[in-house]
């Protein structure tokens, strides 16, 4: 019996905000990007997408020759400089030929640090004129921290300071909506600045820290809100979360950081909530029991707490947060199906390595350390395959296959009772399929367990035939799930 | 002196005892004796000497940061150097008129 739904698409219908698999760029080229250049998109399965070259021609005159659409014009046409070549080792964000490879470029946001990329490969970066008044580097740290079905990345931009949420456009400083949700607040003595937020859309669960100031201070309330409304509904205004909202609860602690920016939010599906963040060189994670109690129940951490906080398992060194400045927030991504989240900061300075948790969505209390020790030539990372995370490598690809620190997670395993499974690979064949039945990776405690990543060779020629070191870049859309391309249709 | 645990690799890979013996039991982790008051990041094993590497040995922390920038300062000079006179030596000489 056909009826209307039948007709017009058998009745399922896909989230218009799904894309494929992650895709992520390259750009290798030499000092000058004068003579050799090489930029193009790549899929997960590491097989070119799509290359933004019109023309190429080597001649002394054309910086970026032959782009189409090189949009990195503003002031003076290489507002980031020309040379993407330069290493990153201790820098910060206005050396911008460096930092292109930080970490901190890249989080759950399609939008990065100082550019976007589309699925065609056009690059735009951001004016550095206008930069430090940008929202992403004086306020991005207020971003939702957003738990999203499978293949979804948050397509709307949620921030909330003090008692007061806002959308913005993008990256953008428009606000397109404002509520003041003090009212809603039912700590007796509700403290004034939030510092951090997390918002699961399967359960419809936004909860919020908020702490005594936007710097050190130990002092915290947790509100925990449940509504009927989503969120990211595309019609929802925040005041309809807040109006229909089901639930309310909140529990005050006492918790040790450095900086309060840096906190990260993840609202479990099982309604358990993991908050951690960057703490000095170190990071500190902590999982609590937000399930529903009761009014005037469990008003304490103490009565809410798994285990204990758990302080960085894995190497650590100097390394720099919210503290050395707002833009060098704590980030928080998810694997592209949305069952691994991770919350990671640098291992060396303002960008190369990488120290993480990474926790089951589904059960905040399964988490593992993620560790990666580079100093130099690093880039960053993003989501790969289904239940996975790429990046951090970008030495030289003259001579050899661009390499890539890939792991991935088990997304059906979230019993925080048992070790954690990681596959790796290898740089080469033989190691990433041996001769023997070994796992290729490891089974890591939860908790305590360290997970050292290795690098694996991508089959991938990194840029020009020369030296170059590829820059990793984040892709602001993936494509449409299951769109006939299967090669990042997702299927 | 201390112990430290690093991976198969020899990159450095924990400092804490539970984590870093979890790792050598399922023998992916090396367990050394690393001096005191060195930075993980300047610390390796040698898996051919079969000990522990202290990168820039005998300079301090902030003079260790300044001789690595400065390295990578080094080279990548010598590799713009070497590549432009690579693309000069490429260039097609004008046609004689």
């Amino acid at each position: 019996m056909s009826n209307l739904s039948t007709i017009f698409g058998g009745g399922t219908t896909v989230d218009a905000r799904k894309e494929g698999l992650p895709l992520f760029a390259l750009w290798g080229g030499s000092g000058d990007q004068n003579t050799q250049m090489n930029y193009r998109v790549f899929d997960s399965n590491f097989r070119i997408v799509s290359t933004p070259w019109a023309a190429v021609t080597s001649t002394t005159s054309n910086y970026r020759f032959g782009m189409l659409s090189d949009a990195s014009h503003a002031y003076n046409m290489s507002d980031h400089s020309t040379d993407f070549h330069s290493d990153l080792t201790t820098q910060g964000y206005s050396s911008w030929t460096n930092y292109q490879k930080s970490l901190y470029q890249i989080d759950q946001y399609p939008h990065c640090f100082h550019y976007t990329v589309s699925r065609g490969g056009f690059p735009t970066w951001q004016s550095y004129h206008q930069f430090t008044s940008s929202m992403e580097y004086q306020v991005g740290w207020t971003k939702l921290n957003m738990v999203l079905p499978e293949g979804c990345r948050p397509r709307r931009t949620f921030v909330n300071r003090r008692h007061t949420m806002r959308e913005m456009m993008g990256n953008s400083d428009c606000n397109s909506d404002y509520y003041d949700y003090s009212s809603h607040l039912i700590d007796p003595s509700p403290l004034n600045y939030a510092t951090g937020t997390g918002y699961n859309e399967k359960n419809k669960m936004l909860v919020m820290i908020h702490s005594g100031d936007e710097g050190g201070n130990t002092s915290k309330s947790i509100h925990i809100f449940r509504s009927s409304v989503c969120l990211n509904e595309g019609t929802t205004r925040i005041k309809d979360f807040f109006d229909n909202l089901e639930s309310t609860e909140y529990f005050t602690d006492t918790w040790t950081n450095q900086n309060v920016k840096d906190w990260c939010v993840v609202v479990g599906n099982n309604n358990w909530v993991g908050f951690g963040l960057k703490q000095s060189n170190s990071k500190r994670y902590g999982v609590f029991d937000c399930n529903l109690k009761g009014a005037g129940v469990a008003i304490t951490g103490a009565s809410r707490q798994w285990s204990t906080w758990q302080d960085f398992a894995g190497s650590t060194t100097t390394s720099y947060g919210a503290t050395q400045g707002h833009q060098y927030y704590t980030k928080f991504q998810t694997t592209w199906d949305g069952t691994w989240g991770m919350i990671y900061s640098p291992y060396y300075y303002y960008g190369p390595g990488i120290n993480a948790f990474c926790m089951s969505i589904e059960n905040p209390r399964k988490f593992i350390n993620i560790n990666q020790t580079k100093t130099s030539r690093s880039n960053p990372w993003v989501a790969w395959g289904r239940t996975g995370f790429h990046g951090g490598w970008s030495d030289n690809c003259d001579g050899e296959v661009w390499q890539t620190y890939a792991f991935a997670f088990d997304p059906k395993d979230s019993d925080h009772t048992i070790a954690t499974r990681v596959y790796k690979g290898s740089t080469s064949g033989e190691g990433a399929i041996p001769d023997n039945n070994s796992l290729v990776g490891g089974d890591f405690t939860n908790k305590t367990g360290v997970c050292s990543l290795d690098a694996m060779r991508t089959g991938l020629h990194g840029g020009t035939h020369t030296t170059n070191y590829p820059m990793l870049m984040g892709v602001n859309w993936w494509g449409n799930y299951g769109s006939a391309d299967m090669s990042y249709g997702g299927k | 002196m201390a112990t430290y645990y690093f991976n198969n690799k020899g990159e450095p890979a924990t400092p804490f005892t539970v984590s870093g013996e979890e790792l050598v039991s399922k023998g992916i982790g090396i367990k050394a004796i690393a001096p005191d008051g060195i930075e993980s990041w300047r610390l390796s094993y040698n898996l051919s000497t079969k000990a522990v590497d202290v990168l820039y040995e005998g300079l301090s922390e902030e003079d260790a940061i300044a001789k690595k920038n400065a390295d990578a300062q080094t080279l990548l000079d010598a590799e713009n150097v070497e590549m432009a006179a690579a693309a000069k030596a490429s260039e097609t000489p004008p046609k004689a008129e």
